[in-house]
């Protein structure tokens, strides 16, 4: 799935839409309110997208098998479509090329009903035959396996044209997410393709609703409406879909504020002042906070991080309204102390979040709990250390990721004014990557993904599956913290497909998280998302939430896209 | 002749070296290309999966002397593998969509720079404390002494926002095709004129200062004082004498010029949004992609080779020392 936040700047590793403008493009950027006038006008019905894909010139690829590589926005988001769309808003699963589900008594069959009447672009129905295809390719090309499915995959059978029978290795009931979520691909198409994992697709054939290139230019390209999309005449209204290049967020800000953009998805400073106020009619954005956490990551294999009080006094220490104002522009609140973001605010357990009352700032309780274990304050009113050394720590953050660096400024501050002698260290994107992921960091500010439920986020923060020792790159648990209890709660909630179970299990999850304080939530991460409707209508927002805005997330970018309506 | 074959094989020798560091250098910066790369998954990559990318990726654990030697071998076939960020496209395509536009748009700035500016400096140097000899040579160095970026915001606010005069971003209008026909050229030329400018107003001023110089002291030399005594017409003693030996030392430079010009231009590529190598080199260069990294130092760096070696063929066209020392 696709991270509303990261950013391809760096090849896909950066987050999205952080705001990493240097000063004087910034100036430029305001200088420009006053004089930026609405320019050239695509064709009617034509929906410019302004998408994360910064780039100064396109690459033709439209595999949407290999999300690693430099992937044209279409193929994952209006070309290839999954059985099954996740709508992080309502937590439910869209019906898509596949109609309904349903478990066998011991979970380890699962039956897909697939929709009839379903065509490739280029005609020839859509069947069983080709999702079977599908991850059989998955399971013959281990590239291809991006989600590992092929973990707790057995077997993927056609019943009949129209359905599908999945049976899995061991009972893992949220492997639905990954298999509902798998783009579908013809095997009319690809069982010719002899190296599906380097294959660039030129021409795709595809069941979405916009497969047509009809122009590809190196700074430009468009793609018309599938002649038999199942949801036709209805649906989609739009006519086609357009991409400009955009080599960086500047760009891409100065084309949304002239006007010529009609869908955004990538950062924007201040955006009330910068876009909203050139046109209050048309210009809107909704950047709702259901995006993955961001949290203060302390080492837990150094001393004195190991101790939980010493963490709850340094999240007291830290002044969340202030971080969020300064830093965020106020876009997103306070982390909550279950750190779930507010795409699981369904899950989130009341009493969980009152018993965390290390989340709120107070710089009082933070100095006494320090002072009562030990830690004085020397003559310079910086704490010392048992051996008697000064409590310095550095703050690892990436340099350029302005929103995080004047986060972690506010909080070195409150740290400071606890005793802690904390200071800013900001690195390359890789650099602090690399430090983060091998554990080479004390404290860092850091990201946690925007999984479907809780189960994937409080696997990442405390099992000790993914625990690895120190020097071994983590993808996740950077701050290496295993519970075994925990590690027992996890395996319960993945066999467990009794919604008032599986709430049992999460909420003694967050009660779990809350007591033993794993790493220190600072905010849940907003999702981008601006539109202008000179153009087109039936944008979701916070009234209307049917979808998440960002044209960034696949495949619910397929929801929006159908619902579009020209003016 | 010889003259030309030792630049010849000092030009190789540079190659060799250009092809070397730019095997060295991306693998001295920190950070783990892998790591980057896998970035996105966040451990939900299955290991399998994560072993197979790496093969086609490339990623490789052999000594780095190995690696150096294979690399050597695609080099020397022309093969410089496939680009990480860019994924599944060959490095050598990824550089064709940039390499182009990039020589269009330096190279064009670059040689009107140095036209306006030579002859700015010999009429100024010929016109000694005159207007534009007290005017020119203050005001282009302090227009050059901003950085590239600034100047093109600047020009690209003014000219493109304000003004509405040029295209705001891209090579070409995005609805017109890249094909032979009036509309394309037209389109191409009036989107790189603003970026253009913006490199000719940064680098025209040392130019002119340089040939000015250079001017002002050979008009000192008595062989001038010579072809005035002899009563040649000023004009002939302008260019025919005094300019033709003065461009000597900044034909020299012109050479070298190339090089800064190519990596100056990359700002102001990125400000414009105009398809060259200068997103491509950040993009690299921040997701650690090593082969397309080694692509791109390597033909920024034969450009430059090349280029110089055309200026001394210039050369040996201009000095007739050059081609006589050999005889």
């Amino acid at each position: 799935m696709t991270m509303g936040m990261i950013e391809t700047m760096t090849g896909g590793a950066a987050r999205d839409g952080t705001d990493r403008s240097s000063m004087p493009r910034r100036l430029l950027l305001v200088v420009c309110l006053a004089a930026c006038a609405p320019r050239s006008q695509s064709e009617p019905g034509v929906l410019l997208i302004e998408e994360k894909e910064q780039t100064a010139s396109f690459i033709r690829n439209f595999n949407p098998l290999v999300e690693v590589g430099d992937l044209r926005w279409p193929a994952l988001h209006s070309m290839y479509e999954p059985l099954f769309i996740y709508n992080p808003l309502d937590g439910a699963y869209v019906p898509w090329l596949g109609t309904a589900y349903e478990w066998s008594a011991d979970h380890r069959h699962l039956r897909i009903d697939l929709r009839r009447g379903v065509r490739w672009s280029d005609g020839t129905p859509f069947t069983a035959n080709d999702v079977v295809f599908t991850f059989g390719l998955l399971d013959k090309f281990h590239a291809l396996d991006l989600r590992g499915v092929g973990e707790f995959l057995d077997s993927v059978t056609a019943i009949d044209d129209h359905t599908i029978d999945i049976a899995f290795r061991r009972v893992f009931i949220p492997g639905f997410y990954y298999l509902a979520q798998q783009p579908m691909v013809p095997e009319h198409i690809w069982k010719g393709v002899a190296d599906p994992v380097s294959w660039a697709n030129p021409h795709p054939v595809a069941t979405g609703p916009f497969t047509e290139v009809s122009s590809f230019e190196t700074q430009s390209y468009q793609v018309e409406r599938n002649p038999y999309y199942w949801q036709l005449p209805e649906r989609p209204q739009v006519k086609a879909i357009r991409f400009l290049a955009f080599p960086g967020n500047d760009q891409a800000a100065f084309a949304m504020v002239s006007g010529e953009v009609d869908w955004a998805g990538s950062f924007v400073p201040a955006v009330d002042r910068i876009f909203v106020a050139e046109d209050r009619e048309h210009h809107h954005y909704w950047f709702p906070p259901i995006d993955g956490g961001v949290l203060l990551y302390a080492n837990t294999t150094r001393a004195p991080y190991d101790d939980v009080r010493v963490r709850k006094a340094l999240s007291m220490a830290i002044d969340r309204e202030l971080v969020v104002e300064v830093g965020m522009y106020g876009y997103t609140r306070p982390a909550d102390a279950t750190g779930l973001s507010d795409a699981h605010r369904r899950y989130k357990d009341a009493r969980a979040i009152a018993a965390g009352d290390w989340i709120r700032h107070d710089p009082a309780r933070a100095s006494a709990i320090l002072d009562a274990l030990g830690f004085a304050r020397g003559s310079d009113g910086i704490r010392r250390l048992p051996d008697g050394s000064r409590w310095q720590v550095l703050i690892q953050v990436p340099s350029g990721w302005s929103d995080w660096v004047r986060a972690t400024q506010v909080i070195a501050r409150g740290l400071r004014d606890a005793g802690i002698d904390a200071r800013m260290k900001a690195h390359d994107f890789n650099a602090w990557y690399e430090q983060v992921q091998s554990g080479d960091f004390t404290l860092a500010i850091g990201w946690a993904e925007p999984y479907p439920t809780p189960y994937g986020y409080y696997r990442a923060m405390m099992s000790t599956a993914t625990v690895k020792p120190l020097g071994i790159s983590a993808p996740e648990n950077w701050h290496r913290f295993g519970s075994p209890e925990a590690d027992v709660l996890l395996r319960e909630l993945e066999q467990t497909a009794d919604p008032a179970e599986e709430r049992r299990f999460i909420d003694e999850l967050q009660h779990w998280f809350v007591e033993n304080v794993p790493a220190i939530p600072l905010f849940p991460g907003p999702l981008w998302g601006a539109y202008n409707t000179t153009r087109f209508t039936g944008f979701p927002d916070a009234d209307n939430p049917y979808a998440p805005l960002s044209p960034n997330l696949s495949p619910q970018a397929l929801l929006v896209l159908t619902r579009l309506v020209p003016r | 002749m010889r003259y030309l074959l030792r630049r010849l094989a000092f030009y190789l020798l540079a190659a060799w070296a250009s092809i070397t560091l730019a095997f060295v250098i991306p693998r001295l910066m920190p950070g783990d290309p892998e790591a980057t790369m896998f970035a996105r998954f966040h451990g939900k990559l299955d290991p399998q999966a994560m072993a197979a990318l790496r093969d086609t990726f490339g990623f490789s654990d052999e000594p780095m002397w190995r690696q150096y030697i294979s690399y050597l071998g695609h080099v020397a076939s022309g093969d410089l593998g496939v680009s990480v960020s860019y994924f599944p496209a060959r490095v050598g395509d990824v550089i064709a969509t940039g390499m182009v536009w990039t020589l269009f748009l330096a190279g064009m700035a670059v040689v009107i720079a140095y036209a306006l500016g030579t002859l700015l400096g010999i009429a100024a140097a010929w016109r000694r404390g005159g207007w534009l000899d007290s005017i020119g040579p203050p005001l282009f160095v302090l227009v050059g002494a901003f950085p590239f970026f600034w100047l093109a915001m600047l020009l690209l606010f003014l000219f493109g926002f304000t003004l509405g005069w040029t295209p705001v971003r891209h090579a070409y209008d995005s609805r017109v095709s890249a094909e032979l026909s009036l509309s394309f050229v037209w389109s191409v030329v009036t989107h790189a004129a603003l970026p253009a400018i913006t490199i000719v107003v940064a680098t025209v001023g040392s130019w002119m200062l340089d040939m000015r110089n250079t001017m002002v002291s050979i008009l000192g030399e008595d062989y001038i004082t010579m072809a005035h005594a002899k009563g040649l017409p000023p004009r002939r003693v302008m260019f025919r004498y005094a300019a033709r030996n003065a461009l000597l030392p900044s034909v020299t430079s012109f050479g070298m010029a190339l090089g800064f010009l190519l990596s100056g231009s990359l700002l102001t590529e990125i400000v414009f949004s105009y398809p060259g190598q200068g997103y491509l080199l950040i993009q690299a260069v921040r997701s650690l992609d090593y082969p397309l990294i080694q692509g791109l130092f390597l033909t920024i760096t034969l450009a430059v080779l090349g280029a110089n070696f055309l200026v001394d063929i210039v050369y040996v066209w201009l000095d007739p020392r050059a081609r006589r020392g050999q005889q």
